[in-house]
């Protein structure tokens, strides 16, 4: 290959998109690093206190259990993101009369915002709500299940409420995945006697492999920032129970001005993050390009 | 034969709405809630989706309560700004990436994939104390100009322009087109479809952002409708129809955008995985 021409025209069409990369990611990114060190609060002098940032989150229970809430956010959102999706995206892959209105109607919940959501998912929530009308005449429970308030059951609620929002970018994900499986292979494995099950494990769900493995990847990096559902819902409680890292990072930050504090925060979920999309890169891509 | 196909094809449509009301019933309360009157409960056993009868009056409080039309204002507002820089800035980035090889291709490569690894909530406390030293804290460019670069834009577009057959590009050089105008007349509007893909979940993400709004805004003349709606269900006292009406408001634009344009967005959500 010869080498590439000398030219100016590519700089200039990227200036403006290095041009905000350099203001809103790689400054940032440089302060994220130099505030880490510092015990800066915007109202005291900021000082120079290198590692004791981090050596105080090492010893912050709060920021253990956020840190905690987030892989429970994490692993619960999976079927959400994977299972469910692959079932969603099987029954809206034909061509039915009326399929386009379902795969929108699923879709719904991708374009509405979190705020609205919320309001929604509360008359599902509430004492009197239908989710606990539907659980006493099933007699699962007795009295009302006090979703967002008990301590057993809000980081759950808040999952559920994130995972149904999110389904519908994975269905189409997934749908994508399917429609690029080409038609003769299910139609020759079902000459060859290959019943529906069997044609699932053996063709569509190696096929899909690659899929999975962008699913979870975008599953892990919308895991971690969980924080506008909390926000809404619970505000971190009862009792921190819900208090995610990303919300943690934002409550230091924001509600007690601890902002040197914070950026250390994030700095920590931010190395775990790297760490699990690599790891996740690692084991999803074995044998198979990825699609991007 | 045929009744059994037959019979096949109800039960998938069976399947379809009942797992079609799953994704709509909090939907469903929030509309039913919004209507109905002061006499009727919000909560009842069994619950009741039907208002008896349907009442406008929490859609004019709720108009009436919060600055309403400033806050739908100020939405537009951040759209018409956002969107199109949107836009050009991920064409403009995503061009060369898919059409030019020159020297750093594969760095800018990698910059634009390592901004989805940024997640925007780890980048609001330096992100904002970039903002308040350029001063743009508490104004629409501050809300605005950090969510213009973003990966899912170029990579979309990227697979746009590298889809546009070549000999298109050569006949326009031939015929003594700069870089600009090659790119500006005749690339551009043969990607249009995907340019109109773009615009429309930027026009999805600007509308539903939250936290960053929340974040840099200090005053509630610049709220967009989320922080309004917000701001609405933190005011004690508010009454539950009258935080509904709000929420049904803050959603009519974006759902009715959705509808018409479905087909748009789910190929979009479709075709952001094949970058």
């Amino acid at each position: 290959m010869s080498s590439p021409p000398r030219t100016l025209a590519p700089y200039l069409f990227l200036l403006p998109g290095i041009a905000l990369f350099g203001v809103f990611f790689a400054w940032p990114a440089v302060l994220a690093v130099e505030t880490a060190f510092t015990d800066y609060s915007i109202v005291n002098p900021t000082h120079w206190i290198g590692m004791a940032n981090f050596a105080a989150l090492w010893h912050d229970a709060e920021f253990r259990g956020a840190i905690l809430h987030s892989f429970v956010v994490m692993v619960g959102l999976l079927p959400f993101s994977v299972v469910i999706p692959i079932a969603l995206a099987i029954l809206v892959n034909n061509a039915l009369r009326g399929i386009q209105f379902f795969r929108a109607l699923y879709f719904l919940p991708v374009v509405t915002s979190m705020v609205a959501v919320a309001v929604a998912w509360n008359y599902v929530f509430d004492d009197r709500g239908v989710l606990n009308w539907l659980l006493e005449r099933l007699h699962v429970t007795a009295g009302p299940v006090h979703f967002l308030l008990d301590q057993h059951w809000a980081l759950a609620s808040v999952i559920v409420v994130e995972g149904w929002k999110g389904a519908g970018t994975y269905m189409m994900i997934f749908l994508a995945g399917l429609q690029s499986i080409p038609d003769d292979l299910h139609e020759a494995a079902q000459l060859d006697g290959a019943g529906g099950w069997q044609r699932f494990t053996a063709i569509t769900l190696p096929l899909l492999r690659p899929y999975v493995a962008v699913a979870v990847t975008i599953e892990i990096v919308n895991a971690m920032q969980v924080f506008t559902s909390v926000y809404v819902l619970t505000q971190g409680g009862p009792g921190g129970h819900t208090e995610t890292a990303g919300y943690y990072i934002w409550s230091k930050a924001f509600q007690h001005f601890q902002l040197g504090y914070a950026s250390a925060a994030g700095i920590v979920v931010w190395v775990i993050l790297v760490v699990l999309a690599i790891v996740n890169y690692r084991v999803t891509s074995r044998g198979g390009a990825q699609p991007w | 034969m045929v009744n059994v196909r037959r019979r096949r094809r109800i039960g998938r449509y069976v399947l379809l709405i009942a797992v079609g009301l799953i994704f709509a019933w909090p939907f469903l309360f929030l509309v039913a809630t919004a209507l109905k009157p002061a006499t009727q409960d919000v909560f009842s056993f069994p619950p009741s989706l039907v208002p008896r009868p349907p009442v406008l009056t929490w859609l004019r409080d709720a108009w009436t309560e919060i600055p309403f039309p400033r806050y739908l204002l100020n939405s537009l507002l951040y759209v018409l700004g956002g969107v199109p820089l949107f836009v050009l800035v991920s064409a403009m980035t995503a061009y060369p990436l898919a059409r030019m090889r020159f020297r750093g291709r594969t760095v800018m490569f990698f910059v634009v994939l390592s901004t989805m690894f940024v997640p925007t909530e780890l980048m609001l406390i330096p992100r904002f104390l970039v903002v308040n030293q350029i001063g743009l804290t508490n104004s629409y460019a501050g809300v605005v100009l950090p969510g213009v670069l973003s990966a899912f834009g170029v990579f979309l577009l990227r697979q746009a322009f590298a889809g546009v057959p070549h000999e298109l590009a050569e006949a326009a050089r031939l015929d003594g087109c700069g870089e600009w105008r090659l790119f500006w007349n005749v690339m551009l509007p043969v990607v249009r479809p995907s340019l109109a893909i773009a615009a429309i979940f930027g026009f999805i993400f600007v509308w539903n952002d939250f936290i960053w709004p929340l974040v840099v805004l200090s005053s509630d003349a610049k709220f967009p409708i989320a922080l309004g709606v917000a701001y609405l269900s933190g005011i004690s006292g508010t009454d539950a129809r009258t935080l509904s009406a709000g929420t049904v408001i803050s959603l009519i634009p974006v759902v009715v955008f959705f509808v018409v344009l479905q087909r748009h967005v789910l190929e979009g959500a479709k075709g952001a995985v094949k970058g």
